[in-house]
């Protein structure tokens, strides 16, 4: 198969920004013998229970959780691996932290207050052919791991690809995202780009 | 939210889900029209669901036949001399269509078999005033493979097959003679059954490629004297009108420009808000040809509802030059039959995300709508008179009861109005609203009148 881009930057994974340190920190303080120490000033794949955890479980006490930021976000998103290079979208700064909001929930005070999460991706070339298979991964990644009151949108950001309009219609549709989801041929290729989010 | 005017005077009242709920997506819940108190849910695991009206409980399932998401779901329009065979159309992600039949005789109320034998089997939910529905005793014995045996099950009798990728929606004309189905792939198919009753033989009377990109919902208008009309809604924000000519031969004859995303969902204007508006304009009369054209209704991604008009014709002057003959190749003109519609009136915006369904009820004229921000709104248009001797009656929509968070967190994906049956009913002609979700869960709502001095906050989320 042809690249699209067969020469992409990558960028250095220490200088991708992380969770591991503030987490870290805020995990010391609350239990002060914790093994994390441990892992002090290691990679930036160190052991964090908090990382890449899914936010599925609705079940738990809100009041304990503590909202989930931008950060976290980026957390879920960038080790999803680019379907034609080895490397994940973060390295390749197709995810980059600044291009994650969150906008705040409508109405704080309600417990089902929808957030809204934009999620803007920069693709290598501006023809990428896989700009909407990577959009769809994104988009699954978040509609699997955050909670159901995200409403999450992906956009290729703008002027960094010729066709972003379409593939953006095409990322906001619910149906096309769903039955994109039933074909299994598709599913595998997300499932293969996903393998990088699931592992520790 | 929005500078809306909102004139809460109804209350939406959660009053009942119905059970057991599919453990994922549903997608659309479509009353039966012939009166049968059953309502059928499509779901994303592969089923359909009839629930009774009358006790929120499930009915009976149609599956095995698709292999992913049943999207859209329709009854067929009730056929004299053959009363005693329900028929439904599935449409399904796996580009196919299903018909399938269920012979059950029906009493004068259309009560089922199960409603009046169900004493061992179906405990009767109970409602207490406008209280919630207990448990069904069915949840805690799941015997429902005793009803895959019986000889009254749904008979999956035959999958219409034509279409490249996803069928979005399907529709029964209301003469029960035509049966549309529109798909990711562009195109509207129409079908025709021919041949001896129960035959099940259709026959393709058109294919219809005029959309630039998927279609997502068809509609349609019923026969006023000049055949019957489909409208059909896409991802290419445009509406079109389509009619079959004396030979048989279907064409688009409007299109309908002005939203500014995917349209999502679309209804015909009922008779009653029609003759309403006939009265309101003085030319209420018997003659058909003085009539207006019903209206259409659609709603859109791009936050919208809009009103839809056929424009008198010839089209007043101030339109733009080429919608005149003058100046353009003969080729180029419009057909004879090519109407133009406008949008004659946009509903108060309420919600901010996409506008998955709109409902308007044949009862009422009122409209109801839901969207991806988990909102329900209602909606009547109100005439306020005169303002100018001789000058338009003007009406406007207004904003009569909203309610958020109507499945928790989750998005709804489809509501309608429906008559209601369960012992709850406080009028003959009472409606609620059925609302599907994506947590799977179809929800019953009443609608309380408000009076004026406990006019708040019109909402009570139901805790689930």
């Amino acid at each position: 198969m042809e690249l699209d881009n067969a020469n992409p930057t990558i960028v250095n994974p220490s200088e991708l920004p992380s969770y591991r340190e503030r987490r870290k920190i805020k995990d010391e303080s609350r239990q002060k013998q914790g093994i994390r120490q441990l892992f002090m000033g290691k990679s930036s794949y160190a052991i964090d229970p908090f990382y890449l955890s899914d936010y599925s479980d609705t079940d738990s006490d809100d009041s304990n959780v503590e909202p989930i930021d931008e950060q976290e976000i980026y957390d879920l998103i960038a080790p999803i691996t680019d379907p034609e290079h080895p490397f994940s979208l973060a390295s390749l700064g197709v995810v980059k932290l600044e291009d994650v909001h969150l906008g705040s929930p409508t109405d704080p005070t309600k417990a089902a207050a929808l957030s809204h999460v934009l999620v803007e991706l920069t693709p290598t070339v501006t023809h990428c052919s896989l700009a909407t298979v990577i959009g769809l991964c994104v988009r699954v990644r978040l509609d699997q791991a955050l909670p159901p009151s995200f409403r999450v949108e992906v956009k290729i950001k703008s002027g960094t690809h010729n066709q972003s309009e379409e593939v953006n219609k095409q990322l906001a549709d619910k149906e096309r995202v769903a039955a994109a989801l039933e074909n299994a041929q598709l599913m595998g290729v997300l499932r293969n780009m996903m393998k990088t989010c699931l592992e520790p | 939210m929005t500078d809306a005017p909102i004139d809460s005077s109804i209350r939406i009242q959660h009053i009942a889900d119905f059970k057991p709920p599919a453990l994922s997506r549903a997608w659309a819940s479509i009353p039966n029209p012939n009166d049968i108190p059953l309502i059928a849910t499509a779901t994303s695991d592969k089923t359909v669901r009839v629930y009774s009206l009358k006790n929120f409980t499930l009915h009976s399932k149609l599956e095995k036949a698709h292999e992913r998401s049943v999207r859209s779901v329709a009854w067929q329009p009730r056929i004299k001399g053959n009363e005693s065979v329900m028929s439904i159309a599935t449409g399904s992600f796996d580009a196919t269509m299903g018909i399938w039949h269920r012979r059950e005789q029906f009493g004068e109320h259309g009560d089922s078999r199960q409603d009046e034998t169900g004493g061992d089997e179906v405990a009767e939910v109970e409602i207490s005033g406008f209280g919630q529905s207990k448990p069904h005793k069915r949840m805690d014995n799941s015997d429902d493979d005793s009803d895959e045996s019986s000889p009254e099950d749904w008979e999956y009798s035959i999958v219409l097959e034509g279409h490249d990728s996803e069928i979005k929606s399907v529709a029964y004309s209301p003469s029960g003679q035509y049966l549309a189905s529109c798909s990711r792939d562009k195109s509207i198919w129409i079908w025709e059954e021919i041949g001896e009753e129960g035959e099940d033989e259709f026959e393709t009377v058109a294919v219809l490629q005029e959309h630039d990109a998927d279609v997502k919902c068809v509609t349609w208008r019923k026969d006023d004297g000049n055949g019957e009309v489909l409208a059909s809604g896409s991802y290419d924000d445009t509406i079109r009108l389509w009619r079959g000519d004396d030979e048989g031969e279907w064409s688009s004859v409007a299109v309908l420009e002005g939203h500014e995303g995917t349209v999502w969902s679309l209804q015909w204007e009922p008779e009653v808000s029609r003759k309403a508006f006939m009265q309101s304009e003085g030319t209420d009369n018997e003659n058909e040809y003085n009539k207006p054209a019903q209206r259409l209704l659609s709603s859109s991604a791009d936050h919208s509802i809009r009103v839809w008009s056929k424009a008198p014709t010839p089209p007043p002057p101030n339109k733009p030059s080429y919608f005149s003959n003058a100046g353009i190749p003969s080729t180029m003109r419009p057909g004879p039959s090519m109407e133009t519609w406008v949008c004659s009136a946009t509903l108060p915006t309420v919600h901010t995300l996409p506008v998955y369904s709109i409902s308007w009820s044949p009862i009422s004229g009122r409209v109801c709508s839901t969207s991806s921000d988990g909102r329900i709104v209602v909606y009547e248009e109100q005439t306020k008179g005169r303002t100018s001797v001789g000058g338009e009656i003007e009406r406007a929509w207004v904003v009569i009861g909203t309610i958020e968070s109507a499945h928790g967190p989750y998005e709804i994906n489809h509501i309608t109005w429906c008559k209601r049956f369960d012992s709850g009913k406080r009028r003959p002609d009472e409606e609620l609203i059925i609302t599907t979700g994506d947590d799977g869960a179809v929800r019953a709502w009443s609608l309380e009148e408000v009076t004026q001095n406990e006019k708040t906050s019109a909402s009570d989320v139901p805790s689930s």
